[in-house]
């Protein structure tokens, strides 16, 4: 049965798509826009944490990609209305940008590729808030283009938030393809262990190259959905936070799992909900948060659902549904060495 | 045309220069086992050789064509591998997985995004084959560190032989292992196909007589001398880089 799912859990895939369309119903409207921010921030943080959970590049920069993308839809679409081709240079953007760059960066790795990638975005930050004349500078930017894939304009509450779940769901499947399929096994491979993958013949730097690239496209997809979904975007989409805010997202989630930095964005935005209604120092509780799980709870939200889950469900219907018999492991010294 | 051949080759550390115009060849289905004390410059060599680390001048020929530049994922596709002193290998993926990437490094889609790795059956048929043939198929599901420490350096070997080399090099194979588990090795080695060239390093005479060739002996960083395992055996003053130490020949 595994071997038939090639390692891609299907039927998890199929309830998480039921469940995410059947959610609105239950929601109240102010959720259902909670919601749709957490799909994108969401498609954002499994970006990173594909490359930090599956290839061992913990990048602090991660915004420039974001960013980049929510720039061209605001940027370009003022020219362009066809949702395709504005979504499609977002993509090809973020990626290139990604491929440009990580050819340098991936050259390192640790902190010294943490630094590249916090430095370079904070290059594009500095442009972004400097040409006045073409991204608003720091007053921001507002959105003219509205989504439309042929069936009519995607406005209101509801519109995006099946839009964004939608793009949530294709992102999260090409993903699970991608690491399944013998790239992205290879870029696992690179991870644990270079030399040896070198000494099997594997050129190592086009795989984290591959992996750094894939992952600033989607980033950059993310982003652009960000400008349809706030009308405005600002350089602090660029900024060091919002990477940190990422980075915090994906080590809560779990890294070294794809679902849980997605699981780690809705807990991230949930609790800025909660607890900013309470206290303007919320980001004081998120921090001891943070803390807390960086020194004991190594895999995350992610590992404690999947603790209960193995409690719950007996083992021989879990092989069956194509659980992976060695999910990857929390990557600790990558991380314990980047912060 | 011999399969192997360095010529001249010298590696330096800053000042410390660990090889000194080392030539050697290998010829094809030959069996070349390279001895010497600690420090000789063993491991250096077969590091030049597979490109591991830079040489500082010389040449590797293999099948005649210099690849002493090329970087080590270059040579493989040419038909060298190689395995470690020290187990270095996936720890924390199961065996199969670990097979599974040193077949699919070679595969033309080793680069595919989609597709499943395990929906290709070319790439599980030719595992199951190694497996079986190595004894591991019963362990196929356990991650790596859950293996004996023979299982590892087993499936070291195998999976260097996943890469269907012509030229196989053998760092110390047999290194850290129970007598018993040492004259296992020496029986796989023997078994290995004579189409096969190896070239070893290795400590355990024992080891070094059952299998070789010939004899390449390093002494800091020269070849010292170079011969039918006979002529070493009989070497007065190999005995004497051996047992009596090296510092008479410093002099």
């Amino acid at each position: 049965m595994r071997r038939l799912l090639g390692g891609v859990p299907w039927p998890g895939i199929l309830i998480l798509a039921v469940l995410v369309f059947a959610l609105p119903v239950v929601l109240p409207p102010f959720g259902v826009s909670v919601a749709t921010e957490i799909f994108i921030l969401a498609i954002f943080a499994v970006s990173l944490g594909l490359i930090i959970g599956y290839a061992g590049l913990v990048s602090l920069g991660h915004a420039a990609f974001f960013g980049a993308g929510a720039y061209t839809v605001a940027l370009l679409g003022e020219r362009v209305a066809n949702t395709y081709a504005l979504l499609a240079a977002a993509v090809l953007i973020g990626g290139l940008l990604a491929l440009f760059s990580g050819a340098l960066f991936v050259r390192t790795s640790g902190a010294y590729f943490l630094m590249l990638t916090l430095a370079f975005a904070q290059v594009l930050f500095a442009v972004a808030f400097e040409a006045r004349s073409v991204t608003g500078g720091g007053d921001g930017l507002s959105v003219a283009a509205v989504p439309n894939f042929g069936f009519g304009e995607v406005t209101g509450d509801y519109g995006l938030y099946y839009m964004m779940a939608a793009f949530f769901l294709g992102c999260y499947l090409l993903l699970r393809l991608f690491v399944a399929s013998p790239a992205g096994k290879a870029v696992r491979g690179v991870m644990e262990n270079e030399s040896r993958m070198k000494a099997l013949g594997f050129n190592t730097r086009s795989y984290k190259l591959l992996a750094y690239g894939l992952s600033g496209a989607i980033a950059s997809l993310a982003g652009a959905l960000y400008a349809y979904f706030n009308f405005f975007v600002t350089p602090d989409l660029l900024g060091w936070v919002f990477s940190g805010q990422a980075l915090i997202m994906v080590i809560v989630g779990g890294a070294g799992s794809l679902l849980g930095p997605a699981i780690g964005a809705g807990f991230f935005l949930l609790m800025q909900e909660y607890l900013s209604s309470y206290t303007e120092r919320w980001q004081l509780v998120m921090g001891l948060i943070f803390v807390a799980f960086v020194l004991v709870g190594r895999g995350g939200v992610f590992d404690l659902l999947a603790l209960a889950f193995r409690k719950v469900i007996p083992r021989r219907i879990r092989r069956e549904f194509g659980e992976d018999p060695s999910p990857p492991e929390p990557v600790t010294t990558q991380k314990e060495k980047a912060l | 045309m011999s399969p192997l051949a360095v010529r001249n080759l010298n590696k330096s550390f800053k000042a410390l220069q660990v090889l000194k115009d080392v030539s050697l060849e290998v010829q094809d289905e030959e069996r070349h086992v390279v001895i010497g004390p600690n420090g000789a410059g063993k491991t250096t060599l077969f590091n030049c050789i597979m490109g591991t680390i830079p040489l500082t001048s010389g040449e590797v020929l293999l099948d005649g064509r210099n690849v002493g530049t090329l970087p080590t994922h270059a040579r493989v596709p040419l038909g060298m591998s190689r395995t470690f002193q020290k187990n270095n290998l996936f720890e924390s993926l199961t065996v199969e997985e670990n097979v599974h990437l040193a077949i699919e490094a070679r595969k033309p889609y080793r680069f595919g995004l989609f597709k499943p790795l395990s929906w290709r059956a070319d790439l599980l048929e030719e595992s199951e084959e190694l497996l079986r043939r190595w004894d591991l198929w019963g362990r196929r599901e356990r991650k790596v560190r859950e293996l004996s420490y023979g299982e590892q350096r087993l499936l070291e070997v195998l999976l260097a032989l996943a890469s269907k080399p012509r030229m196989l090099l053998l760092d110390e194979p047999t290194s850290g292992m129970s007598p018993a588990e040492t004259a296992q090795t020496i029986g796989l080695i023997q078994e290995l196909p004579r189409s096969l060239t190896l070239l070893v390093v290795e400590h355990d005479m024992e080891v070094v007589f059952a299998i070789a060739d010939r004899i390449t002996v390093l002494h800091h960083g020269e070849v010292f001398l170079s011969g039918p395992p006979e002529e070493v055996r009989g070497d007065e003053r190999v005995r004497e880089i051996y047992f009596g130490g090296g510092a008479r020949h410093d002099a």
